[in-house]
Protein backbone atom coordinates (compact mmCIF):
# COMPACT_ATOMS: atom_id res chain seq x y z
CA UNK A 1 0.00 0.00 0.00
CA UNK A 2 2.89 2.50 0.83
CA UNK A 3 3.97 1.83 -2.51
CA UNK A 4 0.88 2.71 -4.19
CA UNK A 5 1.29 5.58 -1.98
CA UNK A 6 4.62 6.86 -3.21
CA UNK A 7 3.86 6.17 -6.78
CA UNK A 8 0.77 7.85 -6.58
CA UNK A 9 2.88 10.84 -5.75
CA UNK A 10 5.71 10.76 -7.68
CA UNK A 11 3.59 9.48 -11.31
CA UNK A 12 0.50 11.92 -11.00
CA UNK A 13 -0.45 15.43 -9.93
CA UNK A 14 -3.78 15.08 -8.13
CA UNK A 15 -4.06 14.06 -4.55
CA UNK A 16 -6.63 12.20 -2.84
CA UNK A 17 -7.61 14.38 -1.08
CA UNK A 18 -8.12 16.68 -5.37
CA UNK A 19 -9.65 13.24 -6.44
CA UNK A 20 -12.70 13.85 -4.30
CA UNK A 21 -13.54 17.24 -5.28
CA UNK A 22 -12.86 16.89 -8.94
CA UNK A 23 -15.41 13.52 -8.78
CA UNK A 24 -18.55 15.12 -9.64
CA UNK A 25 -16.65 17.01 -12.49
CA UNK A 26 -15.39 13.65 -13.77
CA UNK A 27 -18.84 11.57 -13.92
CA UNK A 28 -20.70 14.51 -15.88
CA UNK A 29 -17.72 14.80 -18.70
CA UNK A 30 -17.01 18.26 -17.32
CA UNK A 31 -13.35 18.28 -16.80
CA UNK A 32 -11.07 19.93 -18.90
CA UNK A 33 -9.06 17.56 -21.16
CA UNK A 34 -5.75 17.91 -19.38
CA UNK A 35 -7.23 17.65 -15.38
CA UNK A 36 -9.15 14.45 -16.84
CA UNK A 37 -6.20 12.87 -17.93
CA UNK A 38 -4.09 14.03 -14.37
CA UNK A 39 -7.78 12.45 -12.83
CA UNK A 40 -7.28 9.17 -14.69
CA UNK A 41 -3.19 8.96 -14.23
CA UNK A 42 -3.91 9.17 -10.72
CA UNK A 43 -6.97 6.72 -10.95
CA UNK A 44 -4.26 4.09 -12.58
CA UNK A 45 -2.24 4.03 -9.21
CA UNK A 46 -4.62 4.42 -7.16
CA UNK A 47 -6.94 1.22 -6.09
CA UNK A 48 -8.43 4.02 -2.80
CA UNK A 49 -9.54 6.24 -5.65
CA UNK A 50 -11.06 3.82 -7.91
CA UNK A 51 -12.54 2.23 -4.82
CA UNK A 52 -13.69 5.61 -3.89
CA UNK A 53 -14.84 6.50 -7.21
CA UNK A 54 -17.08 3.24 -7.33
CA UNK A 55 -18.78 3.97 -4.05
CA UNK A 56 -19.26 7.37 -5.49
CA UNK A 57 -20.90 5.95 -8.15
CA UNK A 58 -22.93 3.39 -6.22
CA UNK A 59 -24.32 6.19 -4.28
CA UNK A 60 -25.76 7.98 -7.31
CA UNK A 61 -26.76 5.05 -8.83
CA UNK A 62 -29.00 4.31 -5.50
CA UNK A 63 -29.84 7.58 -5.15
CA UNK A 64 -31.29 7.73 -9.06
CA UNK A 65 -33.17 4.62 -8.72
CA UNK A 66 -35.87 5.72 -5.77
CA UNK A 67 -39.13 5.09 -6.93
CA UNK A 68 -41.42 8.22 -7.48
CA UNK A 69 -44.52 7.60 -5.74
CA UNK A 70 -47.90 7.82 -7.52
CA UNK A 71 -49.86 10.49 -6.80
CA UNK A 72 -52.95 8.93 -4.99
CA UNK A 73 -56.07 9.51 -6.12
CA UNK A 74 -57.98 10.57 -3.38
CA UNK A 75 -55.14 13.51 -2.51
CA UNK A 76 -55.68 14.04 -6.50
CA UNK A 77 -59.18 14.70 -6.10
CA UNK A 78 -58.72 16.24 -2.77
CA UNK A 79 -56.66 19.14 -3.90
CA UNK A 80 -58.57 19.57 -7.54
CA UNK A 81 -61.59 20.09 -5.29
CA UNK A 82 -59.89 22.74 -2.98
CA UNK A 83 -59.11 24.34 -6.31
CA UNK A 84 -62.29 24.30 -7.87
CA UNK A 85 -63.85 25.92 -4.70
CA UNK A 86 -61.37 28.49 -4.33
CA UNK A 87 -61.88 29.53 -8.06
CA UNK A 88 -65.45 29.74 -7.60
CA UNK A 89 -65.10 31.59 -4.37
CA UNK A 90 -62.62 34.32 -6.25
CA UNK A 91 -64.90 34.75 -9.02
CA UNK A 92 -67.97 35.48 -7.00
CA UNK A 93 -65.63 37.90 -5.02
CA UNK A 94 -64.77 39.78 -8.21
CA UNK A 95 -67.88 39.27 -9.58
CA UNK A 96 -69.05 41.27 -6.60
CA UNK A 97 -66.53 44.05 -6.79
CA UNK A 98 -67.55 44.50 -10.28
CA UNK A 99 -71.41 45.11 -9.73
CA UNK A 100 -70.22 47.84 -7.03
CA UNK A 101 -67.56 49.58 -9.37
CA UNK A 102 -70.44 49.73 -11.99
CA UNK A 103 -73.73 51.04 -9.00
CA UNK B 1 -10.34 -9.97 -14.51
CA UNK B 2 -12.91 -7.32 -13.52
CA UNK B 3 -11.58 -4.10 -11.86
CA UNK B 4 -12.32 -4.94 -8.54
CA UNK B 5 -11.35 -8.48 -8.18
CA UNK B 6 -7.80 -6.67 -9.72
CA UNK B 7 -8.09 -4.30 -7.24
CA UNK B 8 -8.54 -6.78 -4.22
CA UNK B 9 -4.95 -7.71 -4.87
CA UNK B 10 -3.44 -4.31 -4.58
CA UNK B 11 -0.07 -4.36 -6.15
CA UNK B 12 0.72 -1.65 -8.61
CA UNK B 13 0.81 -3.61 -11.99
CA UNK B 14 -3.39 -4.76 -10.68
CA UNK B 15 -3.81 -0.64 -10.13
CA UNK B 16 -3.01 -0.47 -13.04
CA UNK B 17 -5.10 -2.91 -14.29
CA UNK B 18 -8.02 -1.96 -12.40
CA UNK B 19 -7.65 1.64 -13.81
CA UNK B 20 -7.83 0.68 -17.38
CA UNK B 21 -10.89 -1.21 -16.28
CA UNK B 22 -12.95 1.66 -14.87
CA UNK B 23 -15.76 2.10 -16.57
CA UNK B 24 -15.92 5.72 -18.11
CA UNK B 25 -18.28 8.85 -17.26
CA UNK B 26 -21.78 8.93 -17.86
CA UNK B 27 -22.35 10.13 -21.40
CA UNK B 28 -25.32 11.48 -22.06
CA UNK B 29 -24.64 13.32 -25.72
CA UNK B 30 -26.31 11.13 -27.63
CA UNK B 31 -30.08 11.63 -26.25
CA UNK B 32 -29.10 15.29 -26.43
CA UNK B 33 -31.53 16.02 -29.61
CA UNK B 34 -34.08 13.92 -28.90
CA UNK B 35 -34.22 15.66 -25.34
CA UNK B 36 -33.65 19.41 -27.10
CA UNK B 37 -37.03 18.20 -29.29
CA UNK B 38 -39.24 17.60 -26.14
CA UNK B 39 -38.22 20.60 -24.32
CA UNK B 40 -39.16 22.95 -27.40
CA UNK B 41 -42.68 21.03 -27.93
CA UNK B 42 -43.27 21.01 -24.02
CA UNK B 43 -42.48 24.43 -23.79
CA UNK B 44 -44.62 25.65 -26.89
CA UNK B 45 -47.76 23.33 -24.89
CA UNK B 46 -46.53 25.35 -21.76
CA UNK B 47 -46.89 28.73 -23.47
CA UNK B 48 -50.68 28.21 -24.80
CA UNK B 49 -51.22 26.59 -21.27
CA UNK B 50 -49.69 29.83 -19.43
CA UNK B 51 -51.59 32.38 -21.42
CA UNK B 52 -54.66 30.54 -21.14
CA UNK B 53 -54.02 30.26 -17.03
CA UNK B 54 -53.07 34.34 -17.06
CA UNK B 55 -56.50 34.87 -18.42
CA UNK B 56 -58.10 33.12 -15.34
CA UNK B 57 -58.66 29.92 -17.67
CA UNK B 58 -59.75 27.32 -14.95
CA UNK B 59 -59.63 24.33 -17.62
CA UNK B 60 -55.73 25.80 -18.20
CA UNK B 61 -55.33 25.18 -14.42
CA UNK B 62 -56.47 21.38 -14.62
CA UNK B 63 -54.29 20.73 -17.28
CA UNK B 64 -51.29 21.86 -15.71
CA UNK B 65 -52.02 20.09 -12.82
CA UNK B 66 -52.80 16.81 -14.45
CA UNK B 67 -49.20 17.84 -16.32
CA UNK B 68 -47.10 17.90 -13.40
CA UNK B 69 -48.83 17.80 -10.19
CA UNK B 70 -47.35 13.96 -9.54
CA UNK B 71 -44.00 14.94 -10.46
CA UNK B 72 -44.77 18.23 -7.95
CA UNK B 73 -46.04 15.58 -5.40
CA UNK B 74 -43.27 13.27 -5.54
CA UNK B 75 -40.63 16.17 -5.25
CA UNK B 76 -42.80 17.93 -2.05
CA UNK B 77 -42.91 14.70 -0.63
CA UNK B 78 -39.36 13.75 -0.61
CA UNK B 79 -38.52 17.10 0.99
CA UNK B 80 -41.34 16.67 3.75
CA UNK B 81 -41.17 13.33 4.33
CA UNK B 82 -44.95 13.49 5.38
CA UNK B 83 -47.96 12.71 3.38
CA UNK B 84 -50.71 15.34 4.54
CA UNK B 85 -47.97 18.04 4.88
CA UNK B 86 -46.85 17.03 1.15
CA UNK B 87 -50.96 17.24 -0.01
CA UNK B 88 -51.15 21.31 1.89
CA UNK B 89 -48.22 22.02 -0.20
CA UNK B 90 -49.00 20.94 -3.62
CA UNK B 91 -52.35 22.49 -2.74
CA UNK B 92 -50.93 26.20 -1.90
CA UNK B 93 -48.63 25.65 -5.10
CA UNK B 94 -51.22 25.08 -7.72
CA UNK B 95 -53.26 27.58 -6.03
CA UNK B 96 -50.39 30.28 -6.01
CA UNK B 97 -49.87 29.36 -9.57
CA UNK B 98 -53.35 30.22 -10.62
CA UNK B 99 -53.30 33.34 -8.00
CA UNK B 100 -49.78 34.74 -9.42
CA UNK B 101 -49.75 33.44 -13.11
CA UNK B 102 -48.86 36.96 -14.31
CA UNK B 103 -45.77 36.71 -12.50
CA UNK B 104 -44.17 33.96 -14.22
CA UNK B 105 -42.55 36.48 -16.78
CA UNK B 106 -41.06 33.36 -19.02
CA UNK B 107 -37.24 33.63 -17.94
CA UNK B 108 -37.13 29.87 -16.96
CA UNK B 109 -38.93 27.27 -18.03
CA UNK B 110 -42.47 27.15 -16.36
CA UNK B 111 -41.81 23.89 -14.61
CA UNK B 112 -38.90 25.39 -13.10
CA UNK B 113 -40.75 28.44 -11.52
CA UNK B 114 -43.33 25.23 -10.49
CA UNK B 115 -40.42 23.25 -9.09
CA UNK B 116 -39.17 26.57 -7.53
CA UNK B 117 -43.26 27.21 -6.04
CA UNK B 118 -43.23 24.02 -4.51
CA UNK B 119 -39.33 23.71 -3.29
CA UNK B 120 -40.24 27.49 -1.53
CA UNK B 121 -43.35 26.22 -0.06
CA UNK B 122 -41.60 22.53 1.19
CA UNK B 123 -38.68 24.45 2.37
CA UNK B 124 -41.33 26.85 4.58
CA UNK B 125 -43.53 24.41 5.72
CA UNK B 126 -39.98 22.68 7.56
CA UNK B 127 -39.08 26.06 9.00
CA UNK B 128 -41.91 26.21 10.64
CA UNK B 129 -42.69 23.06 12.01
CA UNK B 130 -39.09 22.96 13.84
CA UNK B 131 -38.85 19.61 13.09
CA UNK B 132 -35.85 18.62 11.10
CA UNK B 133 -33.45 16.07 11.55
CA UNK B 134 -30.31 17.18 10.13
CA UNK B 135 -27.24 15.75 11.49
CA UNK B 136 -23.79 17.36 10.98
CA UNK B 137 -21.79 16.15 7.80
CA UNK B 138 -18.46 15.88 8.91
CA UNK B 139 -18.60 12.36 10.81
CA UNK B 140 -19.54 11.19 7.60
CA UNK B 141 -17.41 12.92 4.84
CA UNK B 142 -13.87 11.62 3.27
CA UNK B 143 -10.84 12.48 5.82
CA UNK B 144 -7.37 13.21 4.19
CA UNK B 145 -4.02 13.27 5.58
CA UNK B 146 -2.09 16.09 5.76
CA UNK B 147 -0.24 14.94 2.08
CA UNK B 148 -3.79 14.72 0.39
CA UNK B 149 -3.99 11.02 0.75
CA UNK B 150 -7.15 9.04 2.53
CA UNK B 151 -7.06 9.40 6.02
CA UNK B 152 -8.30 5.65 6.25
CA UNK B 153 -6.62 2.99 3.89
CA UNK B 154 -7.41 0.81 2.16
CA UNK B 155 -10.57 2.22 1.14
CA UNK B 156 -12.77 -0.48 0.74
CA UNK B 157 -15.26 -0.75 -2.70
CA UNK B 158 -18.44 -1.33 -0.68
CA UNK B 159 -20.62 -1.38 -3.72
CA UNK B 160 -21.72 -4.83 -4.86
CA UNK B 161 -21.80 -5.53 -1.00
CA UNK B 162 -24.60 -3.05 -0.86
CA UNK B 163 -26.96 -5.22 -3.17
CA UNK B 164 -25.43 -8.49 -1.84
CA UNK B 165 -26.10 -7.65 1.81
CA UNK B 166 -29.71 -5.87 1.71
CA UNK B 167 -32.65 -5.91 -0.82
CA UNK B 168 -33.29 -3.13 -2.94
CA UNK B 169 -36.26 -2.32 -0.50
CA UNK B 170 -33.97 -1.95 2.71
CA UNK B 171 -31.20 -0.04 0.49
CA UNK B 172 -34.29 2.54 -0.49
CA UNK B 173 -34.98 2.98 3.32
CA UNK B 174 -31.36 3.37 4.21
CA UNK B 175 -31.36 5.83 1.99
CA UNK B 176 -34.99 7.36 2.99
CA UNK B 177 -32.92 8.08 6.22
CA UNK B 178 -30.05 9.08 5.02
CA UNK B 179 -31.86 11.65 3.07
CA UNK B 180 -34.03 13.17 6.31
CA UNK B 181 -30.56 14.03 7.61
CA UNK B 182 -29.43 16.39 4.94
CA UNK B 183 -29.89 19.70 5.45
CA UNK B 184 -33.54 20.73 3.90
CA UNK B 185 -31.71 23.24 0.65
CA UNK B 186 -29.16 20.22 0.39
CA UNK B 187 -31.68 17.44 -0.24
CA UNK B 188 -33.85 19.62 -2.36
CA UNK B 189 -30.67 19.84 -4.30
CA UNK B 190 -30.23 16.18 -4.18
CA UNK B 191 -34.32 15.63 -5.07
CA UNK B 192 -34.21 17.85 -8.35
CA UNK B 193 -31.15 16.56 -9.45
CA UNK B 194 -30.52 12.90 -8.81
CA UNK B 195 -34.46 12.23 -8.39
CA UNK B 196 -35.79 14.76 -10.87
CA UNK B 197 -33.08 14.57 -13.15
CA UNK B 198 -32.79 18.74 -13.71
CA UNK B 199 -29.56 20.38 -14.84
CA UNK B 200 -27.28 22.10 -12.22
CA UNK B 201 -28.51 25.60 -14.04
CA UNK B 202 -32.28 24.98 -13.61
CA UNK B 203 -32.23 23.97 -9.95
CA UNK B 204 -29.79 27.09 -9.78
CA UNK B 205 -32.95 29.24 -10.79
CA UNK B 206 -35.45 27.30 -8.61
CA UNK B 207 -33.43 27.86 -5.22
CA UNK B 208 -32.31 30.74 -5.90
CA UNK B 209 -28.67 29.50 -5.72
CA UNK B 210 -25.56 30.19 -8.47
CA UNK B 211 -24.72 26.94 -10.74
CA UNK B 212 -21.42 27.05 -8.93
CA UNK B 213 -22.92 26.31 -5.26
CA UNK B 214 -25.58 23.90 -6.60
CA UNK B 215 -22.92 21.70 -7.86
CA UNK B 216 -21.19 22.49 -3.94
CA UNK B 217 -24.43 21.38 -2.31
CA UNK B 218 -24.81 18.27 -4.44
CA UNK B 219 -21.54 16.77 -3.99
CA UNK B 220 -20.92 17.14 -0.72
CA UNK B 221 -25.18 15.63 -0.27
CA UNK B 222 -23.60 13.07 -2.61
CA UNK B 223 -20.46 12.61 -0.48
CA UNK B 224 -22.62 12.69 2.85
CA UNK B 225 -25.09 9.90 1.96
CA UNK B 226 -22.32 7.88 0.63
CA UNK B 227 -19.93 7.80 3.68
CA UNK B 228 -23.99 7.08 5.54
CA UNK B 229 -24.07 3.81 3.12
CA UNK B 230 -20.47 2.67 4.57
CA UNK B 231 -20.95 3.56 8.02
CA UNK B 232 -24.12 1.42 8.26
CA UNK B 233 -21.58 -1.32 6.11
CA UNK B 234 -19.75 -1.31 9.38
CA UNK B 235 -17.21 0.45 7.13
CA UNK B 236 -15.48 3.90 8.18
CA UNK B 237 -16.88 6.77 5.49
CA UNK B 238 -13.01 7.56 4.14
Amino acid sequence: MAKCKQSSKAVTSKTCRQMTDLVLGYLTGKLSPSVKRAFEEHLAVCPDCVNFLNTYKKTVAVTKSVQQTDLPGRVRDNILTFLRKRIRRLGAVLLCIVTQLAI
Amino acid sequence: MSALETLKAPSPAAANCAASAIPPPFSLKSLAPKRAMRQRKSAQDDARLIERLKAGDQDALEAIFNLYSAKLYNVALRILGDAPDTEEVIQDVFWIAYRKANSFQGNSQFSTWLYRLTVNAALGKIRRSKKNKEVEYEEFLPKFQKDGHHAVRPVVDWSDTLDEKYSKREVQQLLGKSLDQLKPIDKSVIVLSDLEGLSDKEIAVALDLTVSAVKTRLHRARLFLRGKMAVHLGYTAA
